[in-house]
């Protein structure tokens, strides 16, 4: 489903990824693990259309497309989510109207009807259960003066009503306590299908045990410098990052 | 052609051949009128030399020869009208137009008719009725009393209710014609009524609207006011308001500025008594090369005032919006409570907000507070809404409609919010339309 090879990317005069390679196939969940400033927020980020990185050499495929040369909304459109790691509050524009928007563009993209107004409310409603969300929700503005945690499980919710073909998370975990990491985690599993990848970037381990990952990779000064089964998260848990680094420099 | 026609050579020149050339009755009406004339004629019109015009040149305007408002009919465009807002005066090229009026009967105390009618009627009355007015201080107002012909008068009782608001539209255009309407508002003890004015030109028109609005809330009366101007984009727009707020009066002003090419608005509320209240919000989205000024005075001569001013700004283009807003505190006004706030969004490069608070304070106990930002489309939030789908342009739109919100909010009648929730949406549409 994706395709990530050699990849370079710089922001301002830094080079951030320094030939970074990763595939994710459908149905895989994949954990990018590493330490501060090691690259991985810029790596889903770029691959969700941000401005502001330059891509210096590489590619990345999506489904046998140039991911790299979509515009951020085609590549929505196209069934790539990214759920930020620090949500936007947008105070004027409707929660619920962003969720039809968004659906209907992915729709419209895919040559369907847009979606009707009580199926989707119902819609939004069961997904909303699902996040543990309260229906003050649906009359507030984006994000706007949500806590952390809301803020958090607004990105899901919104994954679940968007049904991305991959979708990427950005330290979904940072900022929740446990019962909200938990709900998050939760929703994320209910996600978890046979034709959907997940990419999720995080810090800790502790999001690995709610969310088991097929795939664990170290990323470490913009290069994936080992690959390996969840038990690489438990082993990095105790040994930290530097016996890695330290391996990859002798080798 | 004609050699032996006078060449006006300066605005005031060009001003006074159109104002010889009125047949004028002789009486008391236009001895007031050529008094306004020529005391218009000895001060011209603005220059940026002075404080409250520094930042717009009326080179643009003074160049302009203007005919004569008509009062013959003039082509009325009544699909941009809005539907159910009230009952409705139909001012063309500043001419009440009775066969387009909605105005039903209205209960004892109510008093609504055209100026025009008024002085038809009883020329000596208006006359007396004028002197007695606070004087026209500025050159648009001395200019609009010299061509002084049409406007509405609203005239309510003690403890009167207009049953609806009173929805007067200023349709101008086609040509280049000016119109000086004026509208009077007299609001007794506790009385209340809403009053829309609705700006519109023809497209391609070339026109002038030099409106002066006066108002006189006596106490515990309550006036919302609405001002929506969408001139054509060729056209100039002067507007003056004058509020005056006796104790525990209430005075809510919402002025939208979408078009001209050059336009100015210059609200003055008075607050004479205590417990009066005046709140001023507005939005101005200049686009293209218009330029649209906006200049608020609040007055707080009494103690026990509550001033509250709003104004947004969203320029584009090469557009470029001006916000003054100035608030005095008279000696011995003490508990004076004033906020002011503008906030402006620059859609281009090339366009321009200039935007100032001043306050005056001349009292110590006192609570007022201002700021003023100007800034561009947060670039995130616009990755945010694109990450979910949605286009670029449909993002600017959305993030453009949500700054103008806080202003739509504040207005209650309905069909003029969904009016202008639409004219919003057109203009923000696209970068296409924006162009």
């Amino acid at each position: 489903m994706l395709k990530i090879e050699n990849l370079q990317v710089k922001a301002g005069d830094k080079q951030i990824l320094k030939g970074l390679n990763l595939e994710v196939k459908a149905g895989e969940v994949h954990a990018i693990m590493g330490p501060n400033g090691s690259g991985k927020s810029t790596l889903v980020q770029v691959l969700a259309g941000r401005e502001g990185y330059e891509v210096t050499g590489g590619t990345a495929t999506y489904n046998g497309k140039d991911l790299l040369a979509m515009a951020p909304e085609e590549r929505a459109r196209e069934g790539v989510f990214l759920a930020f790691q620090y949500p936007v509050e947008i105070p004027g524009v409707n929660n619920v109207y962003l969720l039809k928007a968004g659906l209907n563009a992915i729709r419209k993209h895919r040559g369907e009807a847009e979606v009707d107004a009580f199926e989707f409310l119902s819609l939004v409603r069961e997904k909303m259960k699902l996040m543990q969300m309260d229906e003050s929700f649906l009359n507030r503005g984006v994000n706007e003066g949500f806590s952390g945690g809301e803020k958090k499980r607004n990105e899901i919710l919104q994954m679940a009503v968007l049904e991305p073909a991959l979708a990427l998370l950005d330290e979904t975990d940072s900022g929740l306590d446990i019962d909200a990491l938990r709900v998050v985690a939760n929703g994320v599993n209910s996600l978890r299908r046979q034709d959907r990848a997940i990419l999720m970037v995080t810090h800790y381990q502790r999001l690995l045990d709610y969310i088991e990952p097929d795939r664990v990779h170290v990323l470490s000064g913009g290069q994936i410098l080992k690959s390996g089964d969840k038990s690489l998260a438990l082993e990095l848990e105790k040994r930290g990052y530097d016996w890695i680094r330290q391996g990859a420099a002798a080798a | 052609m004609s050699a032996a026609a006078p060449k006006a050579t300066t605005s005031v020149d060009r001003y006074r051949s159109l104002f010889d050339a009125r047949p004028l009755p002789d009486n008391a009406l236009t001895q007031w009128r050529r008094a306004a004339f020529e005391r218009f004629a000895a001060i011209g019109l603005p220059t940026q030399r002075e404080e409250d015009w520094k930042y717009t040149n009326l080179r643009r305007l003074e160049s302009r020869q203007f005919t004569p408002a008509t009062p013959a009919p003039v082509a009325t465009d009544e699909s941009r009208w809005i539907a159910n807002a009230g009952a409705r005066i139909v001012l063309a090229n500043g001419h009440a137009l009775a066969s387009l009026s909605t105005v039903s009967p209205q209960p004892p105390g109510v008093t609504l008719l055209t100026l025009g009618q008024w002085i038809a009627n009883s020329p000596e009355q208006v006359a007396e009725f004028l002197q007695k007015q606070r004087r026209d201080a500025s050159s648009f107002e001395l200019l609009n009393a010299a061509f002084l012909e049409d406007g509405v008068v609203i005239d309510l009782a003690d403890g009167a209710r207009f049953d609806q608001p009173i929805y007067v539209i200023h349709q101008m255009g086609p040509g280049n014609g000016m119109s000086h309407p004026r509208i009077f508002v007299r609001c007794g003890r506790n009385s209340a009524c809403t009053l829309v004015e609705h700006y519109i030109g023809a497209a391609d028109s070339e026109t002038l609207t030099n409106s002066v609005v006066s108002l006189d809330l006596a106490q515990g009366a309550k006036v919302a006011h609405y001002r929506l101007q969408q001139e054509s984009s060729r056209s100039f727009h002067i507007g003056t308001v004058h509020a005056h707020l006796d104790r525990d009066s209430r005075y809510a002003c919402r002025d939208i500025a979408l078009g001209a090419t050059l336009a100015r608005t210059h609200i003055t509320a008075t607050l004479a008594g205590p417990g009066a209240e005046a709140t001023l919000q507005g939005l101005f989205a200049p686009s293209g090369t218009q330029h649209l000024d906006t200049y608020t005075l609040v007055d707080h001569a009494a103690p026990h005032t509550l001033s509250n001013e709003e104004y947004r700004g969203v320029a584009d283009g090469r557009g470029r919006g001006v916000y003054r807003g100035k608030v005095i505190v008279r000696k011995d006004a003490q508990k004076i409570d004033s906020r002011q706030s503008s906030r402006n969004l620059l859609l281009s490069p090339t366009a321009e907000i200039d935007t100032r608070p001043e306050l005056e304070i001349y009292a110590n106990d006192v609570k007022c507070s201002h700021g003023a930002t100007t800034g561009q489309l947060d670039s995130t939030a616009l990755f945010y809404l694109r990450s979910r789908g949605l286009s670029e342009d449909e993002a600017r739109g959305l993030l453009i409609r949500a700054f103008a919100e806080s202003i739509l909010s504040t207005i209650e009648l309905e069909p003029l919010r969904q009016h202008l929730e639409q004219q919003l949406n057109e203009r923000f549409a696209s970068s296409e339309a924006r162009a």
